[in-house]
């Protein structure tokens, strides 16, 4: 999960209207639990995934916790 | 799951069984890459396959008196390929001197040779190949022997003398003119650590072991004509050959026997059928050997015999380029590892479980209960991937909700008393059924989730039409409604855990209706009843259709031709066939039928829930089925409907024609979306309720204060991405209340997130007052720790 996740964005948190940042988040699956970079906001701490994400490298970590 | 025992089966399957030809060849050449190559016209890699497996083969190829020709499949239909003529013809196109041989150690033994005739040589070659040092004792002055016959008569000179003077090339020693008697034999035996006899004529008679050429448990191995009694020239060199193996084996102290029950000519277990080969005379040669393309012809005409009846059936296969033998192992490997990724899952969740390739196997070998098998055992040891079945097992759930499930007694005589006054009673078969109300429930319509799902508007009619009908042949039963599910998702998903539920709810209203026949309308409740539910009575609708008689609609008769889809679930239900059948030819069309029909259907692509665990194979099953006729397809189930369609053939159901609703032939087809399949079943509950029942109905719909826009585009996403708009009305409510999204001032998007179960799904849209725009959705499973 480490490699390509974009650090800016055009996005704001549209309730704290904050602009987001990278920071370490917990993300799990099945039996699998990570550390990864990803964008959010400072504040309210909502974590943003793009679809490239969510599609791209997110999904072939699930297939393959799946698969384990 | 007893993998020993599935292995057994797939041991069985005779995919990789050889031809007869190769069996019946005493060396086994490879007879079908041999002709393979040759229709390529390259003779050179035809010339390597000979040399892989027949010593000499410069010589041999000329003169072998071709066992592997007497029973080709080929023979009663135009005549056994004449492999020994395409072998002289390789050998003039195609011979290349070999490589000069790396002259190894021989240090393993040493044996002698007692006599230089073919089978001798043989032996003496194979044995210097192993690491033997080899000594020929040969009586005259020329080794060789019985192949000198052939000079002039299909061996040249030069090139007898050219090839047997490799034998002395690789280190071999030659002893001419040395005559060893049987009385001096005792010496050698001394003096080497094995003797082979291949003398030709012998003094005595000694007992050889068949299978290993070995005299008793002695060093002594005898082959050639004093062991064959006959003249043939391949069974002589084969003879060399098998013994070379025995001595490496006694001397090296390992088993004399195992493994080499298909060494010499064997008997395959392949059997090849020619019901539809077509005839085709052997090429006639038109000078001493076969010209080029002769021999191009000729080998064309192989028939390459293999069974691959299942492979070429089922698309499944097609795509993992795989027969049941391999797939059997690669299941295995696939439940025993511990650590690693388990790489068969997606092939294992690609079967549709249709059972076609167990009709078409010579030997009834069938995937299907073998990989359900293999399911069930992935459920239960927690290994299913999660995603493969997950959207299918939800909308399961939803059919046997509140949403959808609906169980009731025929509308009783005193509820239905506003019907019985005339005309209504002198025309409508249906209030006469009502009026003859017994109370009593002997049937129970059935249709199921997914043809409510698909077809909702015809339900109503079919149930008043059943009272109709069956009230006025048979008094004392009445006719109930049952909506439901069956629990076939989950039982394609394997899992078993899941069944139980779904089929005791079913068997309790069973009971409790008093024992009532099911009528059914989709063929995989039917299969599920059979497995889960045996006791319970079912009958087809089609069924009933055809012996009650059709719902009467004006309509125009059909005269077009359509090619009959059958459900693959109703493989083995004949009556269910004629019926279908019969009732499509009351309606007056012709049938057409495919070739896959009735037992041998091919399944749409819907079963095993294939669509949704690996969508693209589904549609290699919906192409494959379309592309057997130009005709339009009928259909009597509702997902097979759905996946032509989707496939873009036109499609009818059974109940389209039967309600005359397949006259607009030019307008294109649409099935429900995924959402509206949802809706279609709860309004339907809602819908027959009022109608028949004349109960009111509570609107459970959630009332949101925005107005969705979703474009054909976003449309077409959200079923391949399997998402719901119901999913997406909770994420904007959602966005909306809490203020829950993500703002892009660029294009002024909203984009936002809210997690469903063990989803979370992703909406970006516009906002425009009350009116929401949708941009695009997306999901993932994995869990995001805010916070
Ligand atoms: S048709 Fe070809 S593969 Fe089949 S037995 Fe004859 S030569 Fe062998
Ligand atoms: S899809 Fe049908 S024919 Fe193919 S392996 Fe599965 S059960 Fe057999
Ligand atoms: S039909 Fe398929 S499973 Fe049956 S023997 Fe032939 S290759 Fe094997
Ligand atoms: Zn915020």
């Amino acid at each position: 999960m480490k490699d390509h996740i974009e650090t800016t964005t055009a996005w704001v948190c549209d309730k704290c209207d904050k602009a987001l940042v990278s920071q370490k988040v917990k993300v799990r699956y099945l039996e699998g639990n990570f550390e990864v970079d990803l964008l959010k906001c400072p504040e309210c701490n909502m974590v943003f995934i793009g679809e490239d994400l969510a599609l791209g490298k997110i999904l072939e970590v699930e297939k393959s916790l799946e698969d384990k | 799951m007893d993998l020993d025992k599935l292995l057994e089966i797939g041991n069985q399957c005779i995919h990789s069984e050889p031809p007869v030809c190769v069996a019946s060849c005493p060396v086994h050449m490879d007879v079908i890459a041999f002709v393979h190559e040759i229709e390529k016209g390259n003779f050179a890699g035809a010339y390597k396959i000979m040399e892989q497996k027949i010593p000499f083969s410069r010589l041999i190829g000329k003169i072998c008196d071709h066992p592997c020709e007497t029973l080709c499949v080929r023979k009663g239909v135009g005549g056994s390929i004449r492999i020994s003529e395409l072998e002289k013809t390789v050998i003039d196109l195609g011979y290349t001197i070999p490589k000069k041989p790396l002259l190894l150690p021989k240090n393993k033994g040493n044996i002698a040779i007692i006599g230089g005739g073919l089978s001798g040589c043989v032996a003496a070659v194979e044995l210097n190949k192993k690491g033997y040092k080899v000594t020929i004792y040969e009586k005259t002055d020329r080794i060789g022997g019985s192949l000198w016959e052939y000079e002039g008569k299909g061996l040249e000179t030069a090139v007898i003398k050219e090839e047997l003077l490799v034998i002395e090339k690789k280190g071999i020693s030659i002893c001419y003119n040395t005559e060893v008697l049987e009385e001096n034999l005792y010496s050698y035996r001394g003096k080497y650590d094995a003797l082979y006899l291949g003398a030709g004529e012998w003094s005595k008679a000694y007992r050889i072991n068949p299978e290993t050429f070995q005299v008793e448990n002695s060093s002594l191995f005898i082959g050639g004509k004093i062991q064959s009694h006959n003249h043939s020239v391949i069974m002589s060199l084969s003879s060399g050959k098998r013994a070379a193996v025995s001595i490496d084996r006694y001397i090296t102290k390992t088993s004399m026997l195992a493994s080499r029950e298909r060494e010499g000519i064997f008997e395959t277990k392949l059997t090849y059928k020619i019901d539809n080969v077509k005839p085709i005379d052997v090429v006639v040669k038109s000078s001493h050997n076969y010209s080029e393309n002769e021999a191009k012809d000729e080998a064309s005409r192989c028939l390459k015999c293999q069974c691959d009846a299942c492979i070429k059936a089922c698309v499944h296969m097609q795509r993992y380029n795989i027969t049941p033998d391999r797939y059997i192992r690669s299941i295995c490997h696939n439940e025993r590892i511990v650590l690693g990724n388990r790489t068969a899952n997606t092939m294992i969740n690609s079967c549709t479980e249709c059972g076609l390739c167990k009709e078409v196997c010579p030997i009834g070998i069938g995937m299907a209960d073998i990989i359900h098998a293999t399911r069930e055992s992935m459920v239960e040891r927690g290994k299913m991937p999660l995603s493969a079945h997950d959207f299918a097992l939800k909308d399961m759930q939803y059919s046997q909700s509140d949403y959808f499930s609906l169980v009731r007694k025929q509308p009783s005589k005193e509820a239905s008393k506003n019907l019985f006054y005339y005309p209504v009673i002198a025309f409508s078969a249906y209030a006469r059924g009502l009026y003859k109300g017994s109370g009593k429930t002997g049937y129970l319509f059935y249709p199921g989730c997914q043809l409510s799902s698909t077809h909702a508007d015809y339900i109503g009619d079919i149930y008043k039409h059943l009272v109709g009908v069956i009230k006025d042949k048979d008094a004392d039963n009445d006719v109930g409604l049952y909506l439901g599910c069956c629990g076939a998702p989950a039982d394609w998903a394997g899992r078993f855990d899941l069944m139980p539920e779904s089929v005791q709810k079913i068997h309790k209203t069973w009971e409790e209706m008093g024992e009532p026949t099911f009528i059914l309308a989709c063929s995989s409740c039917a299969s599920t009843f059979e497995k889960y539910l045996p006791m319970i009575k079912t009958l087809s609708l089609w069924e009933v259709f055809d012996t009650y008689g059709l719902p009467e609609v004006d309509i125009k008769k059909g005269k077009r031709e359509l090619c009959i889809h059958d459900a693959c679930a109703t493989r083995h239900n004949s009556a269910l066939h004629e019926s279908v059948r019969s009732i499509v030819k009351t309606l007056g069309y012709s049938i057409h039928e495919l070739e896959y029909s009735k037992e041998k259907a091919k399944c749409c692509g819907y079963g095993g829930l294939v669509s949704c665990a690996n969508p693209e194979q589904a549609e290699d099953f919906v192409k494959d089925r379309i592309s057997e006729s130009e005709a339009d397809v009928l259909v009597y189930c509702a997902m097979c409907k759905d996946a032509i369609v989707k496939g873009n053939k036109r499609a009818y159901h059974i109940l389209d024609i039967i309600y005359g609703n397949e006259i607009n032939q030019d307008s294109p087809q649409k099935m429900p979306t995924l959402s509206e399949r949802q809706n279609n079943r709860k309004h339907l509950k809602q819908r027959l309720l009022k109608e028949i029942w004349g109960e009111e109905v509570m609107n459970t719909e959630n009332i949101y204060n925005f107005t969705l826009h979703i474009s054909e585009d976003v449309f077409a996403i959200l079923e391949k991405r399997f998402i719901l708009v119901s999913d997406i009305e909770k994420v904007i409510d959602n966005a909306i209340t809490k203020k829950e999204r993500f703002f892009n001032p660029q294009t002024l998007h909203y984009l936002a997130r809210l997690r469903l179960q063990n989803v979370t799904y992703w909406v970006k849209y516009a906002e425009e007052g009350t009116d929401i725009f949708i941009k695009d959705v997306y999901s993932h499973r994995m869990e995001v720790v805010e916070g």
